[in-house]
């Protein structure tokens, strides 16, 4: 077993423990989100060494919120941080994060990065749960410099029997961590699905899931953003194009179902009425929208 | 007894007027939104009975002008008359002093005699000699135009169509409707209406039109309509529509809301009312007519660019 495959594994022991941990003991404030995309990615495969690079990570939800709460960071031992610059952007379809951080490798070879983790209520089942980005492998290249940082030859002999020391005690460790992780597996249910997490959440998709997540969030935050995605979803499933108002969705033989005329008509009060009157505009929404979809 | 409402309006314009619904709903919108308006359309299609219908069903003064190459702005405004018994000047008011007056083929008087009615319709006052006069209120002018008639008349310049918050095109009755045109009308009969609304009542609409929510999506939406006529590549336009039509559209809206029974204006009432602004405001060169298409076949089209929010 290779030293670069160890690495891997402990990587992996530790993505996997903290997956068993169970669902986040911060249930009761965390966000209710559909997440549909959760990515870390770096802007290359192999940094050189004392160049700085890019790691980004991009969350997508269907939901339209102010921050994400309950991002971690994957914990960077290996590199340095320099930066790390944030941006947040909402549109009707949902909300696009995007973390920029800047890191520099002071050390040549292979580096394996946690999957960065999200705790939020998923919107549509109602449950807590803890995503997982994928987990990002690295190998750094030398730099013009490297000869430089070298030293002596003694020193560098004596910083390699150093780390193989410490190689073979990661390899023991990893071993225990092997058999005491197969012992836990027999007792403790099935992990949190791993990387990518947010798609492995996703049930098969049927036209009307997308109402039911409408509901389920404009139930949870009856705002009108949340109305105005509801709205867009309910037009999306009876065909509307971008280009027909109510009435023409209405005159439309695609729209039959009273039922839906009706979420339709609700809808589009809780979209366009005027504050004092959103709340109950809403509740008429979504309690059509319940009967419509039951 | 409740309060009337412009439903009952256009109930009582229906039992004289047959058909032309469009041409009503957008004759009440016009008057809930305070604006005046521009009936475009062959002779015989009621323009003229819808006016003075409306202005009986208000329990309003209704004056009517035939517009004339010889008319004098004065034959409109009023003037000072000189009275001999007593060596003074006295003010005689002119027909546009009414609650709604109908200025008749207002395109064949010359343009001085448009300029006197329009700025009476743009300040609702009226100066003759040193004294101003403030018109009535509610005031809505109702001018009509024949488009077929082309010869001996003065178009109308474009900054003057603008002060008109709508354009109404009147068409040609459905061949039912002039089946009834013939049953009701054979003996003349023009079923004289009873009043349905006070004058105080129509303020009060006005009011309530005013006090109709404006969502910021729809806001934007006007406003990116008003915008795709401007930036429009299209061969038959040659400029497109002033902010006064932002503003009629958002008023007509909110009328349309009212006429709704809302409170609310909603993006339908937006698309129903932005052909009656914009429709004279946009101007199109000769192309229109050789490539034979219709001013509000453009307008629709360009609508349909603008998404719904």
């Amino acid at each position: 077993m290779t030293p670069r495959s160890l690495v891997r594994i402990a990587a992996a022991f530790a993505a996997l423990a903290v997956a068993c941990a169970g669902p986040p003991a911060r249930a009761q404030s965390l966000q209710r989100l559909t997440i549909t995309r959760f990515t870390l990615a770096s802007d290359t495969a192999t940094p050189t060494l004392e160049v700085p690079f890019h790691l980004l990570i991009v969350v997508r939800v269907r939901e339209r919120v102010g921050e994400l709460d309950t991002l971690d960071l994957p914990v960077l031992t290996s590199l340095e941080l320099l930066g790390d610059e944030r941006h947040l952007s909402s549109d009707a379809s949902g909300t696009l994060y995007r973390e920029t951080i800047t890191v520099v490798a002071h050390h040549t070879g292979s580096i394996t990065i946690d999957p960065a983790t999200l705790d939020a209520i998923d919107a549509r089942d109602g449950k807590a749960k803890r995503y997982f980005s994928n987990p990002l492998t690295l190998t750094v290249r030398g730099g013009a410099l490297a000869p430089l940082r070298s030293g002596g030859a003694a020193l560098l002999a004596g910083a390699v029997f150093v780390l193989r020391v410490a190689v073979v005690l990661a390899g023991l460790l990893c071993a225990v961590a092997i058999v005491a992780l197969l012992f836990r597996r027999k007792s403790v249910p099935a992990p949190m699905p791993a990387q990518p997490a947010a798609p492995r959440f996703e049930p098969p998709r049927d036209p009307r899931d997308d109402l039911r997540d409408a509901l389920v969030v404009l139930r949870a935050e009856p705002t009108r953003a949340n109305a105005m995605l509801a709205r867009s979803h309910v037009r999306a499933t009876v065909g509307a194009t971008d280009d027909e108002t109510l009435a023409d969705v209405l005159a439309r033989a695609a729209c039959d179902d009273p039922a839906m005329a009706l979420v339709l008509r609700n809808l589009e009060r809780a979209a366009f009425t005027y504050d004092a009157d959103l709340q109950a505009a809403i509740a008429a929404a979504v309690d059509s929208l319940e009967h419509a979809i039951a | 007894m409740n309060d009337p409402k412009p439903s009952d309006l256009a109930r009582a314009l229906s039992q004289t007027i047959v058909g032309q619904h469009d041409v009503v709903e957008a004759l009440l919108l016009a008057l809930i939104a305070n604006g005046h308006v521009l009936l475009e359309g062959p002779p015989g299609l009621a323009k003229t009975l819808a006016c003075r219908s409306l202005a009986a069903a208000l329990d309003g003064a209704f004056k009517r002008i035939q517009f004339t190459p010889d008319l004098l702005p004065s034959d409109i405004v009023g003037t000072r008359i000189f009275d001999q018994r007593d060596a003074t000047f006295a003010t005689v008011l002119g027909p546009v002093f009414a609650n709604v007056v109908l200025a008749d083929e207002i395109n064949r008087a010359p343009a001085k005699v448009q300029s006197a009615l329009l700025e009476a319709m743009q300040e609702r006052q009226v100066t003759i000699g040193l004294q101003t006069h403030a018109l009535p209120d509610p005031f809505v002018v109702m001018a009509t135009m024949n488009p077929l008639d082309a010869e001996g008349t003065y178009a109308l310049p474009v900054a003057q169509m603008d002060r008109f918050l709508a354009k109404i095109d009147v068409g040609y009755p459905s061949r039912s409707e002039e089946l009834t045109i013939l049953d009701r009308f054979a003996v003349a009969d023009t079923r004289p209406l009873h009043s349905v609304a006070t004058l105080a009542d129509v303020q009060g609409w006005r009011a309530q039109s005013q006090r109709v929510h404006l969502e910021e999506p729809l806001k934007r939406y006007i406003v990116d309509i008003v915008l795709a006529t401007r930036e429009t590549r299209h061969d038959a336009i040659d400029y497109g529509a002033s902010p006064r039509a932002t503003l009629a559209i958002a008023n007509l809206a909110r009328a349309r809301a009212m006429l709704d029974a809302r409170d609310y204006a909603v993006p339908d009432d937006v698309r129903a009312v932005a052909k009656l602004a914009l429709r004279h405001r946009i101007g199109f060169n000769y192309r229109l007519t050789t490539a034979n298409i219709s001013a509000d076949g453009v307008i629709d089209d360009l609508i349909a660019t603008v998404p719904v929010p």
